[in-house]
């Protein structure tokens, strides 16, 4: 079984996964990404590495009982594939707070109120994979436990679920 | 009735997410509203909202109040990926532009302006236009 946590940076996948208490080997992609170097070019713009997809979808090749965590994870071969989300607003101020800046804040908050991760994981894995769970004021062993349930297949798919246009 | 400049365009802001589609229409600074219409005010079922009815249905509104105020041309910008199973830019977009093409708006700068998620690493940019 692999599955797969995204969603937008300040979504608390991090957080989440540290408190999830699983059989599946835990792997934190962001992590692998700067150990092992799997980086094309670097965003400028961004302050932002731009990572080699193709390299870490081979270094994931093989393992099996793994959950990897990243806001990149749905790019990968996976049987589930969660998607955290957070309002928009909640999610710049815990960036802001977490010490990122301005325009970093912004662009994921808009990245987010547009569900651009959602799309993009139901492109890859189709409707029937992914499992969106709505993180908004619910505490960091709430979002476990749901991240929990998924892999335990006590929770059917969805996607949708939840609209954040109002942020724009 | 009034007097309309030559040749006055305006920018057409097409917001694309999961579920929905909004087209706003601004003067060409971007400072003025001219039209908007989102997906929920024409086809009132959720599920239908980022479908390419109803954003050509919202297109040919907006197109039809901005002409009405003397705009003859607009420039695209499309933010989000928009609908799902689709790539980018999502169905909603491209209907979009085609609807305010065929209702008689001259399309000019068709941009990709999607944001990209992103902490210390991000991933490689969508393939856009
Ligand atoms: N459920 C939650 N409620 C409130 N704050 C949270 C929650 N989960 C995470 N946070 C805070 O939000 C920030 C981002 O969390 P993090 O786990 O690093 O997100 P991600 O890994 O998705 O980028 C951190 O400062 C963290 O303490
Ligand atoms: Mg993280």
């Amino acid at each position: 079984m692999r599955v797969a946590v995204t969603g937008t940076p300040g979504t608390g996948k991090t957080t989440a996964v540290e408190r999830l208490d699983s059989d599946l080997e835990i792997l934190h992609l962001n992590e692998v990404i700067h150990e092992e170097e799997f980086v094309v070019e670097h965003d400028d713009e961004r302050d932002s590495a731009v990572a080699d997809i193709d390299a870490v979808a081979e270094y994931l090749d093989g393992r099996d009982d793994v959950l990897f965590e990243s806001h990149l994870a749905h790019h990968f071969d996976a049987d589930r594939v969660v998607v955290l989300r957070t309002h928009p607003e909640e999610l710049e101020r815990r960036l802001v707070d977490r010490g990122e800046s301005d325009a970093k804040a912004e662009e994921n908050a808009e990245s987010e109120a547009l569900d651009v991760i959602l799309t993009e994981a139901v492109e890859r894995h189709g409707e029937g994979s992914v499992y969106e769970v709505d993180a908004t004021e619910r505490e960091p062993d709430e979002v476990a436990a749901a991240i929990g349930a998924v892999v335990a297949g006590e929770r059917e798919p969805q996607a949708g679920t939840v609209s954040f246009l109002d942020y724009l | 009735m009034s007097e309309t400049q030559d040749d006055k365009w305006g920018i057409a802001h097409v917001h694309a997410s999961f579920n929905n589609t909004i087209i706003t229409i601004t003067d060409e600074t971007g400072a003025e509203t001219l039209a908007k219409s989102s997906g929920g005010t024409v086809v009132k079922q959720n599920r239908d909202e980022a479908s390419p009815y109803a954003a050509m249905q919202m297109a040919e509104v907006v197109a039809e109040e901005v002409q009405a105020q003397g705009v003859e041309g607009v420039h695209v910008r499309v933010r989000g990926p928009g609908g799902n199973q689709q790539t980018n830019p999502g169905p909603g977009a491209q209907a979009t532009i085609r609807a305010l093409a065929r209702a008689g708006l001259e399309i000019g700068r068709i941009e990709d302006v999607t944001p990209i998620p992103h902490d210390g690493t991000r991933g490689p940019k969508n393939a856009g236009f």
